[in-house]
């Protein structure tokens, strides 16, 4: 155990006075989670850009009245970022000349004539409402009516029809123009048209039958950051695992001071254990410095309780085992930094660590449900946010299994003879 | 008798297709620096890797302290100091740091400054290793090896790739080693590091030792006599060369005598002060760049490639 302490307290010290060793460890993560939070999560603006093409103007180029609350309507929904574009602009040139725009258009276009033909059409569906509840009247209730009033709804009945043959009865026709590949089509679309429902309903004064309100589903607020936290914990303690401990292994190999301690009575054990140990305690300063920084930083209080704990030890040591691995069969640093390198990015950002991954395509989402650190990032997610420990069964099984696997390969395949 | 700390009988390390140590016997004796010398590929470091317990022989037997390399290594571990070959420390650890781990490995609590200044490292103890120059580096090593108080040293091409005062400073270490009464085993490609060194030595090459024994045996048995040269020679000069010589070798107007026997090169000098010519007189004692020359057919380069 002394050999053990002795070459883990080398192996700190050796990497606590190595400036890229703190880099890739702790800073380059630290700027990782900043930015990521930043840009999806920390005070952004998440509505959707509209641009209003209002064709209905009157002879001083004014919106009509039902045109301009219309767009009211959509500004008050909150989900859109209304930008007008002037009624002159030719939209197919506008896009031709401006690629960025293009890129992602959303433009609702407001016919000509919209105020007028949405008038009409108001008292075309008052009168028909009037004409068929005067039906009714007749149908339903004569036997309780005297003569004279029958003929009077009938008389009635005869001049609303008469009036509804001279009305247009046509309905503005909006169109929304967007790019194809736009993923946010039909949520947009959506809420247009949910928009314009309202809009009609208040212009022939019904009311609504179903109503809905959004409600949180938690207590307790979530933030963007707290679901990257979890997920950079243990991506990090995966990427310091596997490439820092490949790297640091064949290095070590590589210039013989591997060759130097195996003369020594310190057995091969204590060597990738004091290693193991290393990468162990830089998993938990890792740990301490994302939740101070998620803290001083988001306002994010995460606290590790014992669970957190043992996943976060459990993940250590298998990814470094991983490491051990590779640092054990490819004696060139470069190369064994290369397959480290192959290993941890891809598992990274595939294993659903940054985002959902329910937000990948299907067959990326099974590749992902076979890759460890989904389970140590999902485990930590269950226990540090969630607080629901008995979610994280899986996530321990996993990574239990697969560090258990890793530490008996790494001991066969570390040599500590013929090197 | 002398007690042997190292006895190796007809040992072998294959690796497919390569024999790499073919049939190697020696014995060290305790108190002696004792080399092994060769180019590189000659199987030096194979050698004494297996004796470091670092490597398993394929046949033969080689024991070290009396243990057998193959069922003893932790107790020739803990007996034997090792400086391996491209010896390296832990970069950003100090001198101190490096010696107190491997100290820590073996469980002993030396006296630290003692151990360093005998090798002239505690002003630099707490330099960073990778600060340090190649000669510094190598003292370090030394250093690390003594560190359990071991009676027997290997030391695996402890000068290669220093300058030539570095070079020589580690030889005086070297000798302080044997001062202070430790077994040493040396490899090495610098004949003359052998030389200035050694008590005994095993030529190496291809994987066989092609010749062992104390230097002056070695010397005397390969390195080809004394040579005196002469230039310009004249009939009278010729004469004495011819009579005294074993053998002569003329080139262009310069004539060598070579001479197995010292007592035949002072009869020839005494002659040849007696003459009133002037010439130019060189006497050329043989060494272990001759023993190696005549026994591998060339000599080694600084780099140890044969050549």
């Amino acid at each position: 155990m002394r050999g053990v302490m002795a070459v883990f307290s080398a192996l700190l010290k050796s990497w606590m006075r190595s400036k890229a060793g703190i880099f890739f460890s702790f800073l380059f993560p630290i700027m990782l989670l900043i930015i990521f939070s930043t840009v999806f999560g920390g005070g952004g603006n998440s509505q959707y850009v509209l641009f209003v093409q209002n064709l209905d103007v009157d002879s001083n180029d004014n919106p009509t009245e039902l045109s301009q609350g219309f767009v009211e309507a959509l500004k008050a929904t909150g989900a859109f970022d209304v930008r007008s574009l002037e009624h002159d602009v030719d939209i197919k040139e506008y896009v031709r000349l401006n690629p960025s725009f293009s890129f992602r258009y959303r433009i609702l276009m407001i016919p000509k004539g919209f105020h007028e033909q949405a008038a009409e059409k108001t008292v075309s569906v008052k009168v028909k409402v009037t004409v068929s509840t005067l039906e009714v009247v007749g149908e339903e209730f004569a036997a309780y009516m005297s003569p004279e009033d029958i003929e009077g709804i009938q008389r009635g009945e005869l001049a609303l029809q008469t009036m509804l043959g001279s009305q247009g009865g046509e309905s503005p026709q909006l169109v929304l123009l967007m790019d194809e590949q736009d993923m946010a089509a039909p949520a947009l679309l959506g809420i247009i048209h949910g928009v314009a429902n309202a809009f009609s309903n208040g212009l022939v004064g019904s009311e609504e039958v179903l109503t809905i309100e959004g409600m949180p589903l938690e207590q307790r607020t979530m933030k963007v950051v707290d679901y990257f936290l979890p997920g950079f914990i243990a991506a990090f303690i995966m990427t310091n695992g596997i490439i820092g401990a490949t790297t640091t292994i064949s290095e070590y190999r590589r210039n013989g001071q591997v060759k130097r301690l195996a003369t020594t009575p310190l057995p091969k054990i204590s060597w990738i254990l004091a290693n193991v140990l290393e990468q162990t305690v830089l998993a938990f300063i890792l740990t301490g410095v994302m939740i101070a920084l998620g803290w001083i930083i988001f306002d994010v209080r995460l606290i590790p309780d014992a669970y957190a704990l043992l996943l976060i030890l459990v993940g250590a040591v298998a990814f470094c085992s991983v490491g051990m691995v590779l640092g054990g069969v490819i004696k060139d640093v470069e190369a064994a930094s290369g397959a480290g390198n192959a290993i941890a990015f891809p598992m990274m950002f595939l294993s659903g660590a940054f985002w959902p991954i329910e937000q990948m395509p299907g067959y990326l989402q099974e590749v992902a449900r076979v890759l460890p650190l989904h389970y140590f990032h999902d485990g930590l997610l269950q226990i540090m946010v969630y607080e629901n420990p008995g979610n994280a069964g899986m996530a321990f099984v996993v990574l239990g299994c697969f560090a258990a696997v890793m530490m008996v390969i790494a001991v066969k395949i570390t040599k500590w003879k013929e090197l | 008798m002398s007690e042997e700390v190292i006895c190796v009988e007809n040992l072998v390390k294959k690796y497919k297709p390569v024999i790499a140590v073919h049939d190697v016997s020696f014995t060290v004796n305790k108190g002696e620096i004792f080399s092994l010398v060769g180019p590189n590929g000659a199987g030096k470091t194979t050698t004494v890797e297996i004796l470091e317990c670092l490597r398993a022989p394929t046949s033969g037997k080689a024991s070290v302290l009396g243990y057998d390399v193959t069922r003893e290594e932790d107790e020739i571990k803990k007996r034997i100091g090792v400086m391996p070959q491209d010896f390296n420390a832990f970069e950003r650890l100090t001198v101190r740091e490096n010696v107190e781990l491997i100290a820590s490995i073996y469980q002993v609590n030396p006296d630290l400054r003692s151990v360093l200044e005998e090798l002239g490292m505690w002003e630099a103890r707490d330099r960073h290793f990778e600060s340090l120059s190649g000669g510094m580096k190598r003292r370090v090593g030394i250093c690390m090896a003594l560190i359990n108080d071991p009676v027997l040293l290997f030391l695996d091409e402890p000068t290669t790739g220093l300058d030539p005062q570095a070079r020589k400073e580690t030889w005086e270490v070297i000798r302080r080693l044997k001062s202070m009464g430790k077994t040493v085993v040396l490899t090495s490609h610098y004949m003359e590091e052998v030389e200035q060194l050694s008590d005994r030595a095993a030529v190496m090459f291809g994987g066989e030792i092609i010749a062992q024994g104390s230097i002056d045996e070695l010397i005397s048995a390969y390195g080809g006599g004394i040579r005196i040269r002469v230039s310009p020679c004249n009939e009278e000069i010729e004469t004495i060369l011819m009579e005294t010589a074993q053998r002569v070798i003329t080139e262009d107007s310069a004539m060598e005598g070579v001479f197995q026997e010292r007592t035949q090169v002072a009869k020839t000098l005494a002659a040849l002060y007696q003459l009133d010519e002037k010439y130019r007189l060189d006497i050329v004692e043989p060494s272990m760049d001759n023993v190696f020359s005549r026994l591998a057919g060339g000599r080694v380069d600084e780099r140890g490639e044969l050549i």
